[in-house]
């Protein structure tokens, strides 16, 4: 199980911000900035059983990225906590990588490197043994059908073909729970499809699944539970039939609209 | 660690610009420079000492015994030109129609005669690569008439040809270098090996570094590395001891083409140059073979900790930098920065003492020098290893540092 609480990050503004923010009125700034600091996520909330997929939702800045760049532990939160199976991420994070397969836009595979030299080195950097990584790649190469270009080094795939080996990257040290942001963005619907029936494989395995997208028709066919973050707070965290049930129309693009357009009002 | 150090090297052996950098320029440099450039300038000697001069002779009348001179020995390879003025001259020496001008004064014969100088101006455009050769054969070739000059006025007094020469010369400064060939050339030569060698060593780190700390953050790679279990200290040694190696590969190999060029290449290469010219570059070429591997491995000792700065601080820069091309206008910097201390160890005066053995680039430039003339301190040498790895550990110890901060690894 995955508990995320009262999670908040803040960034050190550089100075040109600082001296232009100087400059504007008060309405004029945003309000996570405060002095020389930008708060880029304030407090966000949620929790994600295993087994179940959860959907992280939210426009653009909205938080998202740094609150799971928080949960794979690249970055550290200012505060809050992040807890996998009872264990405390932010208390030790490099025992507790191992534990955490983590997908975004900005991890990439070596480009020099085939499928399997990719796979196969992020196997051994999370201390697997050759028999079991041997198993695991052909596993999971299986299930994203990754044997024809296997051999091939990662610049020379598609874009579809690198998010399925990426994503291969990303669950073969067999974690416990796997956050995946935007995993589909700029893929066709072929490469989109294999990613999603991956994620849906681990419905009802022991493995929380966390996926931000901003496509709500993914959230509607893959999401147990659906957490909405705007403007570095968790604006809605419930399931997907209390999501739904927001705007009475049961439209999710409706529901995410009415949620967005109420904090900026606020 | 080592998993990270071998990933790392495997994918820089995959990479055509880093083969370049580090192992086909290294080990082309020194034959360039050694037999290139010495076969490109015996060859221009070559020409300007057997090539036809074309020339022209004003006033002309008034020392009839110069044209003589010149024109009547055809293996001095003079050919005059006819001129009507003096003003002309200089024009159609620029325009390269002649190659030099003889100006006679008008009262040469008189001067001469009173025991004074006659003066023949030689113009000539100072410009021209070979000028000074041309000067040369021009002053060999009126040698003779010289002579003739001066054994009529040693006659004139009754001295015979020795004692005018004892007579025009009362004092004679004769020089003996107690210096041998070695520390005689190496003077000359050894201020070149440093640059040659250290500016190898940072062209071998360069783009492996830009390669590996800002490229892995370009495409995306250095998040999904630190999403490891590997600590963050390991990722940066491993990343810096690939870049290590890529830097101290290459002054390896240009050392060991140094080595061979000196040794196997250069002699076979020296026989077929012509006799004079293979005479003077057989010797150099001599006495450069006389470095012992002692010296080649004492020089390979000075340029580790070298290797272990540049590694370090280019890695620093490349994590620091948001892109590729930023990483690429710190470098600039960074050239210039080695470039001052390799220029000050060639300034007169400059000798390696405990004030420059603290001065780093500078001393490893000075002790490579003298260990190629064969006049090391070994006392300096331990000294400049001590301060050169002090300051490289300083800086990969900022270069982890740096790593560990988020705001250098997320600046984008």
């Amino acid at each position: 199980m995955l508990e995320v609480k009262n999670l908040m990050k803040r960034f050190r503004l550089d100075n040109k911000t600082i001296k232009e923010n100087k400059k504007k009125s008060k309405e004029m700034l945003d309000r996570r900035e405060q002095g020389h600091w930008f708060n880029a996520v304030v407090d966000v909330s949620f929790s994600c059983e295993s087994g179940e997929v959860l959907g992280l939702l939210g426009p653009n800045g909205a938080g998202k990225t740094t609150s799971l760049r928080m949960l794979s532990t690249a970055l550290q939160p200012t505060s809050g906590q992040i807890v996998i199976n009872g264990d405390d991420v932010v208390a030790d994070p490099l025992a507790m990588r191992k534990r955490i397969g983590f997908l975004s836009g900005t991890t990439s595979l070596y480009h020099r490197l085939t499928v399997r030299e990719n796979v196969q080195y992020f196997g051994r950097l999370h201390g697997m043994n050759e028999d079991l990584l041997e198993t695991e790649i052909k596993k999971v190469f299986d299930l994203l059908d990754i044997h024809s270009f296997a051999d091939k080094k990662a610049d020379s795939l598609s874009t579809g073909m690198k998010q399925r080996a990426n994503i291969a990257r990303t669950v073969i040290h067999q974690p416990e729970v796997i956050v995946l942001d935007e995993p589909t963005t700029g893929l066709d619907v072929i490469s989109a499809k294999t990613i999603l029936d991956f994620i849906e494989s681990y419905k009802g395995s022991d493995v929380p699944v966390v996926f931000s997208t901003h496509h709500l028709h993914e959230v509607e066919k893959l999401c147990d539970r659906v957490v909405l973050i705007n403007e570095g707070t968790t604006q809605f965290n419930g399931t997907l039939d209390d999501f739904r049930r927001v705007s009475g129309t049961g439209n999710l693009y409706d529901v995410f609209v009415k949620l967005v357009d109420e904090k900026e009002v606020a | 660690m080592l998993k990270v150090y071998f990933k790392e090297l495997l994918e820089l052996t995959r990479d055509k610009k880093t083969l370049i950098f580090t192992i086909l320029l290294p080990t082309l440099i020194m034959p360039i420079i050694l037999l290139g450039f010495t076969t490109l300038s015996v060859k221009i000697a070559q020409k300007a000492n057997v090539e036809t001069l074309k020339f022209a002779i004003v006033g002309g009348d008034y020392f009839p015994e110069l044209k003589e001179v010149l024109t009547n020995n055809e293996s001095l390879k003079f050919s005059l030109v006819d001129v009507d003025k003096s003003e002309s001259v200089n024009e159609l020496i620029n325009d390269s129609e002649i190659r030099f001008a003889l100006v006679i004064s008008e009262n040469i014969r008189k001067d001469i005669d009173d025991g004074l100088s006659g003066e023949i101006e030689f113009r000539y455009n100072d410009s021209a690569a070979t000028s000074a050769l041309i000067y040369k054969r021009v002053n060999d070739a009126i040698d003779s008439l010289k002579v003739a000059e001066l054994n009529k006025r040693y006659k004139s007094i009754g001295l015979t040809q020795e004692q005018g020469e004892a007579f025009s010369k009362p004092i004679k400064l004769v020089r003996k270098s107690t210096a041998d060939k070695r520390e005689s050339l190496g003077e000359k030569f050894g201020a070149l090996l440093p640059y040659i060698l250290i500016l190898v060593g940072l062209s071998g780190a360069m783009y492996p570094a830009i390669d590996l700390g800002v490229g892995e953050k370009e495409r995306g790679t250095l998040e999904t590395l630190l999403l490891t279990p590997v600590p963050r200290f390991q990722l940066v040694f491993a990343k810096f001891a690939v870049i290590f190696t890529t830097s101290f590969l290459s002054v390896f190999l240009s050392l060991i083409s140094f080595a061979l060029v000196t040794t196997i290449f250069g002699p076979m290469f020296v026989n077929s140059m012509g006799a004079e010219a293979s005479k003077s570059a057989g010797e150099v070429l001599e006495t450069l073979s006389t470095v012992s591997i002692t010296d080649v491995f004492l020089m390979f000792s000075m340029l580790v900790p070298v290797a272990a700065i540049f590694a370090s601080a280019l890695l620093s820069v490349s994590i620091y930098a948001r892109t590729f091309k930023e990483a690429q206008n710190y470098m600039s910097p960074i050239m210039i920065v080695v470039f001052l201390p390799l220029i000050l160890s060639i300034l007169p005066g400059v000798k390696l003492d405990w004030v420059w053995a603290s001065v780093p680039i500078t001393n490893v430039s000075l002790a490579i020098k003298e260990i190629f003339k064969g006049t090391i301190d070994m006392d300096m040498l331990f000294v400049i290893f001590a301060s050169t790895t002090l300051i490289a550990g300083l800086l990969l110890a900022l270069c982890n540092w740096w790593f560990q901060r988020e705001q250098v690894l997320f600046r984008n």
